[in-house]
């Protein structure tokens, strides 16, 4: 789990399932002559977990997309690399937001299961979908602290790049 | 005041590097903590919602899917098969393999919607064959590059997508009409110094001596791969699928295409192409949920109407300030890559495109243009990056090159800016 295998698996499978169910759509409308609406928030549903779950994967690797025109120095061999400082503020800071993110998520999932509010399509408690949103934002948080201490211990260029 | 404060943290956290999404939201959570100092959570109960809810739309789900086509397409072998029916087609000689690499890159702009995907796969397949023969590796790379850049407006387009998720009011079929005839543009204006350069320094001199592949065999090869545009813009058009339906149906026959027909997929590598789409994906859908609040601070703050009026009260009037936009925007995108253009400034065109009544379809066109030529601009240039890094050049040694094709690509920016029709026909025809 230290590569963030799991969060990287999950993205993948959310991945396969919406090409899956997108599909099932299309080869029913024609078939049928009926599309399930009710697939949509499924759809949705799960861009979201891809969406999250992808994000965590490259908050560990430190990947997200920045602006490197004032982040990176040249280095000694002229290859350039991020200043130290930097890129420590930018994980700690993200670790930061995302969790503060994640509190907010459990308040609004909170209000989802108190009011008993369901979905439009299938009708199902909202907060089956929701309760997985502030874990995922948590595992982001952490995911980035953990960038945080590698890049504190000087371990960056061991960071396992991806193939 | 508060508008300021929260235009000004949000680009001075952006400059100190942190990530895109990660400034936007906490720019945006700071200002309403600030603007809201008295009510309940300091105001922030909205922001989940806003966060998640920007995201959570259906026509997204076209985002990650054409995602995912670039990278099925990218590894499926059609690009050598269309480079080689695309060479039986205009013949031997110096400045025809550039020819060959723009035509390859529009057509597979007509299945992909990326542009670094584009020049990942026809560099793979032309930078070899063009040092072959004997054109010069900074101009190889400077052509793929710039081919690429024709991927972005030629439909499908994840620019597009993402504009019109962006932009209430511009939906994705008529923005992926209205980049046709631009992008067919593009192509054809990339042409002109692509032979131009070629003949006149006499690049590409062994071409002649290399033997012309025969037509038919070349087309029956490359027909699946030529059939791919068809089906997707086709099926659109037919009303056949959604955007992101056609987009589906390209990955199943892309994977049918590179698994069963050219075998140049195994299905061992279907686990690493779904990750690097879901993790492509994921970085530009984490920034546009974080771009949700942050709109929703620019909206509720109301940073908006100043901020309208204000560009409004220049006196430029529209056609003026629209043109000082897309000068600036030419300028700032040759240092922040395409994608983060749209994500950082859509949100803050739209009351300004609102406030001058511009047509937002049109708007979209120009804006993708200007990324597009931003994506071989260098020093930020996305697509040169990926060809360079093939043809194992640096960036710096394509500038001679590549600057007759940006002035190139200008004109065709500056004849939509003044022929808007030449975007806006074709939706229009259309019926969208």
């Amino acid at each position: 789990m230290k590569n963030g295998k799991l969060e990287e698996a999950l993205s993948v499978l959310s991945m396969a399932a919406l090409v899956v169910i997108t599909l099932l759509n299309v080869v029913t409308r024609y078939l049928t002559d009926q599309s399930f609406g009710w697939t949509e928030e499924i759809s949705v549903f799960l861009m979201v977990v891809m969406a999250l779950s992808g994000a965590s994967a490259i908050a560990l690797r430190d990947k997200h997309i920045r602006i490197e025109f004032f982040l990176n120095r040249k280095a000694a061999d002229g290859t350039e690399v991020p200043r130290r400082r930097l890129k420590l503020l930018g994980s700690l800071t993200t670790s930061a937001v995302f969790m503060l993110l994640a509190a907010l998520f459990v308040r609004w999932v909170w209000d989802q299961y108190k009011f008993s509010e369901t979905s439009m399509g299938l009708g199902v408690p909202l907060w089956w979908y929701g309760a997985v949103l502030p874990v995922l934002c948590a595992a982001i948080s952490v995911r980035a602290f953990m960038a945080f201490l590698r890049t504190l211990r000087g371990q960056t260029d061991h960071v396992r790049n991806q193939e | 005041m508060i508008a300021a404060f929260l235009l000004l943290s949000f680009i001075a956290l952006m400059l100190l590097g942190l990530p895109i999404a990660v400034s936007l939201a906490l720019s945006a959570i700071v200002s309403i903590v600030i603007a809201n100092w008295d009510a309940q959570w300091f105001g922030l109960l909205a922001v989940p919602q806003n966060f998640y809810s920007a995201v959570a739309k259906y026509p997204l789900l076209a985002l990650p899917m054409f995602v995912l086509v670039g990278s099925i397409f990218d590894r499926s072998g059609v690009a050598q098969r269309m480079v080689t029916f695309a060479i039986a087609c205009v013949g031997r000689g110096p400045g025809m393999l550039p020819t060959v690499a723009i035509l390859v890159a529009m057509v597979l702009g007509g299945i992909s919607g990326s542009g670094p995907a584009n020049a990942a796969a026809v560099g793979g397949v032309m930078i070899a064959a063009m040092s072959r023969a004997g054109y010069p590796a900074p101009f190889s790379a400077t052509v793929v590059g710039a081919a690429a850049a024709t991927d972005i407006l030629i439909p499908p387009s994840i620019a597009f997508v993402i504009y019109s998720v962006l932009m209430p009011g511009a939906s994705v079929p008529a923005l992926f009409a209205a980049g046709m005839v631009p992008g067919i543009l593009a192509g054809l204006a990339l042409i002109v110094p692509a032979i131009w350069l070629s003949r006149r320094n006499n690049l590409g001199q062994a071409e002649r001596e290399l033997p012309r592949p025969p037509f038919w065999a070349s087309l029956r090869a490359a027909s699946w791969g030529l059939a791919a545009p068809f089906l997707i813009l086709g099926g659109m058009r037919l009303g056949w699928f959604t955007p992101t339906e056609a987009a589906v149906a390209a990955v199943v026959y892309g994977l049918f295409v590179g698994l069963v027909v050219h075998r140049s997929i195994s299905w061992r590598d279907l686990y690493s192409i779904f990750r690097e789409a879901a993790e492509i994906s994921a970085v530009i859908t984490i920034i546009l949920a974080s771009a949700g609040i942050f709109s929703y601070a620019i909206n509720t703050l109301g940073v908006a109407d100043p901020l309208a009026s204000w560009v409004k009260a220049a006196g430029l009037g529209s056609l003026g300030t629209l043109a000082l936009v897309l000068l600036a925007l030419l300028i700032i995108s040759m240092f922040i890559d395409g994608v983060s253009i749209f994500l950082i400034f859509v949100p803050l065109l739209y009351p300004i495109a609102m406030a001058f009544q511009w047509d937002l379809v049109w708007l979209g066109v120009l804006l993708t243009l200007v990324v597009a030529k931003a994506q071989f601009t260098p020093p930020m240039a996305v697509n040169l990056m990926v060809s360079c890094r093939m043809a194992g050049v640096s960036i710096e040694s394509t500038v001679p090159w590549v600057l007759w094709f940006i002035v190139s690509f200008l004109t065709v920016i500056t004849a939509v800016f003044f022929f808007p029709e030449l975007a806006l026909w074709l939706p229009r025809y259309l019926g969208y």
